[in-house]
């Protein structure tokens, strides 16, 4: 080890250790590196025959960890391991030199205006590209306020089956879909037969045998399905974050962090015995907007 | 040098004369501290995650029309299936190699995300950020911003059931922001949750638009790196305000980089040959108005899913727009916490009247606001964090979630000041103990030697 200073190419030499090659330092990388490559070589082997990736990815991850300890020793084998100190460039304050240089701009005091012009142009120029942003999607409008619920319409299950009030009985729920608007999302319709009639302020005109209610799925708070029932409260539970509805009572929220009720779908029964809706949602289905 | 390599470098230099800037370049030094090459991990990651995700695109179908599969996996052929997740089932089960890249893909990412959290939690706990680096640090803040957009994007992609449902919520946060909240919205996803557009616009945004600007800054942050130079733990023996001591690039760097770009590589490898990463066959595809239990977003937005949960109902109406509690907890709270990391430098700049160039690193102990600031954020991120799997710690432990819910309401009001209040008094004790305070000049503390309270100064 030699602690002399030395400058070399902007840095000084604080430490300097010189390796001392030996034939057991080479038979290590020898053997890492070989065997590291072989290992390349069966993971593109092992690939091509289809043999499962647990093994072939071993043989990668192999591969990697030899070379990496090829790699070491061979640097550290060959070159002196330096411990170098660079100087830090210190800041100038520009008083310094400014004297010296001289002024490349002109003093004509109308230059001043000419500079505003130029630069409102310029905002102008890069304010008015925003105007491409609308076009990036519909306007608004009303969409967010209606769904394809209409009197009317009959209630269908995923695979495009209306729904008997008989269907549904005590204790279990039906995802259903607006006729023709399956999928569509803020849609989307839990029918839940409570075991007695609901109570205050359920709208009683929207229920049908007494005891069978349809409520939005879509959670008022961030949309999340309200997909799980829990019987024994009867109360709508959302997996997300939560939020928790009390069935009986018009899908107030019980629990979390959503603060509207579930929109009741106003429901009812056609002349063919199938469950329709006699309207959209009064209420926003799905989460509130700014 | 081989005999090979600088026969190539004289022939440059004949063209180019690189000899010189090349030298240069070599001669740069690394201060040699494991926790300088978190940041080194996740430009490794990131190249890794730029030569898979180049495969995985070339498979991906960015549309969610439904598609019958049919290959070698038997749980799904026959089925309709969105093409996305289609396209993704028969990359995993019908390309060889194809489940290899994806779950390399998948673990880099996670691998990403954390060395940025974990660099970013260095360069605050030790002071890299003060003055003259408070740009690279601010650049590095939007880096993480966008590994985080980008790893959001990622795990959407594959159009199944959490990444379908983890939409829906970021939809309903963005329509959530007071007043131009449904507009947005619409922009950002061509019309309503979910159309068609979102998938082809995120693929875009996922594999050109974000890994450009991270590319771009990533080469301004090292360029600025490079002509700042690196700071460094203090050393007894020289000057740090004046000096910067290590290892130079060429060889003793170049070595060590060598090697961590394979050590990484190889870990990637055996995770990926044995960790069912983002296996989603256990999800299933995205269908609407469908969702199932445990719906937990990917681990780095946890925080924002346990804010979510925390924050209680409320919502109201005020000058004809509407605020609720999901704006606060999925845009209001997030903003105010990067807009602290990013303010940070200035305030402890303010607050100790610092002054000049800082280039010797501290243990943060010796800056007992600082101490306060990253014990009070980190502890309430991970707080939030753990309020994200309140569900799941309620099913193992049986506590009802009303009362978990309750109690981490609780604790993440309580406890982040109490602990950020604690660390500061330690801090603040421990300097008086010592019998100094924060120095308010780099160049004449004794902080560019020796770590203050830590014993006497070698000199």
């Amino acid at each position: 080890m030699s602690t002399e200073p030395e400058d070399l190419g902007g840095y000084r030499v604080l430490e300097r250790h010189v390796p001392d090659a030996s034939a057991a330092n080479d038979s290590y990388v020898a053997w890492t590196a070989g065997i590291g490559g072989l290992a390349a070589v069966a993971f593109a082997v092992l690939l091509r025959l289809g043999a499962p990736l647990g093994l072939y990815g071993v043989m990668l991850a192999l591969s990697c960890f030899l070379l990496a300890l090829a790699v070491r020793r061979y640097f550290y084998d060959r070159f002196p391991e330096v411990v170098a100190a660079e100087p830090r460039e210190v800041y100038q304050p520009p008083e310094a030199t400014a004297a010296t240089e001289p002024s490349l701009e002109s003093p004509l005091p109308r230059r001043n205006f000419l500079t505003k012009v130029l630069v409102g142009g310029f905002g102008a120029f890069g304010a008015s590209l925003l105007s491409l942003v609308p076009s990036l999607g519909p306007g608004v409008g009303n969409t967010l306020r209606q769904t394809p619920w209409d009197r009317g319409v009959r209630a269908v299950t995923g695979d495009g089956e209306p729904v008997r009030p008989d269907d549904v009985k005590i204790g279990s729920i039906a995802s259903v879909w607006p006729e023709g608007s399956i999928g569509f999302e803020r849609s989307a319709v839990v029918v839940i037969r409570l075991a007695n009639p609901p109570e205050e302020p359920t709208n009683m005109a929207w229920v049908v045998d007494d005891t069978l209610v349809a409520y939005s799925k879509i959670c008022t708070h961030a949309g999340c399905p309200v997909a799980l029932y829990r019987e024994q409260d009867e109360s709508l539970f959302c997996p997300c974050h939560q939020s928790t509805f009390d069935v009986p009572h018009a899908c107030q929220p019980t629990f979390g962090p959503a603060a509207r009720a579930l929109p009741q779908l106003p429901l009812g029964v056609d002349d063919d015995g199938f469950l329709v809706a006699l309207g959209d949602f009064e209420e926003l289905a799905g989460p509130s907007f700014g | 040098m081989t005999p090979l390599f600088s026969a190539l470098l004289d022939a440059l230099d004949q063209r180019m004369r690189l000899r010189a800037p090349t030298k240069k370049a070599g001669a740069k030094v690394f201060p040699s501290n494991w926790s300088f090459l978190l940041g080194e991990v996740s430009m490794i990651s990131f190249m890794v995650l730029v030569a898979t995700g180049i495969f995985l695109t070339l498979f991906y179908r960015p549309a969610v029309d439904p598609v019958t599969y049919a290959g070698a996996d038997a749980f799904y052929n026959g089925v309709d299936l969105p093409a996305a997740f289609e396209s993704v089932v028969r990359l995993s089960n019908d390309i060889p190699g194809g489940l290899l890249m994806r779950r390399v893909h998948r673990v880099a990412s996670h691998l990403f995300i954390a060395s940025i959290v974990l660099h970013m939690l260095r360069i605050l706990l030790t002071g890299a950020f003060r003055k003259p680096r408070e740009i690279n640090y601010h650049i590095g803040i939007v880096l993480l911003t966008l590994a985080l957009g980008e790893g959001f994007l990622g795990y959407s992609l594959p159009y199944d059931s959490l990444a379908g449902t983890g939409i829906r919520v970021m939809y309903s946060i963005i329509l959530s922001i007071p007043f131009v909240g449904e507009n947005v919205a619409f922009w950002v996803f061509g019309g309503e949750f979910p159309g068609e557009a979102i998938i082809p616009r995120f693929h875009a945004l996922h594999v050109f638009v974000l890994p450009l600007l991270i590319s771009a800054l990533v080469a301004v942050h090292l360029f600025i790196l490079v002509r700042q130079k690196h700071t460094q733990m203090p050393r007894p023996d020289i000057d740090g305000h004046k000096f910067v001591v290590g290892k130079p690039l060429w060889p003793g760097q170049a070595a060590e980089s060598t090697s961590l770009v394979l050590w990484i590589g190889g870990l990637l490898a055996v995770s990926a040959a044995f960790i069912p990463w983002s296996d989603i066959n256990l999800l299933g595809p995205y269908i609407p108005g469908e969702v199932g239990n445990n719906a937990q977003p990917d681990w780095f937005l946890f925080w924002t899913d346990g804010l979510l949960r925390a924050i209680p109902a409320f919502e109201f109406n005020i000058l004809g727009t509407t605020i609720n509690s999901l704006f606060v907890a999925g845009a209001l709270v997030p903003g105010i916490l990067f807009g602290a990391l990013f303010a940070y430098p200035f305030i402890e700049r303010k607050v100790y009247g610092l002054e000049g160039d800082w280039h010797v690193l501290t243990n943060p102990l010796e800056v007992p606001l600082r101490a306060g600031m990253v014990m009070g954020t980190f502890s309430f991120v991970l707080l939030a964090s753990a309020n994200a799997t309140n569900d799941i710690i309620s099913r193992m432990t049986g506590i009802p979630i009303e009362t978990l819910v309750f109690l981490f309401r609780v604790t993440m009001v309580g406890l982040p000041p109490l602990l950020a209040w604690l660390a500061w008094r330690y801090a603040s004790r421990r300097l008086a103990s010592v019998g100094t305070t924060v120095a308010s000049r780099e160049d004449e503390a004794g902080s560019r030697f020796q770590y203050i309270g830590l014993g006497d100064r070698e000199d």
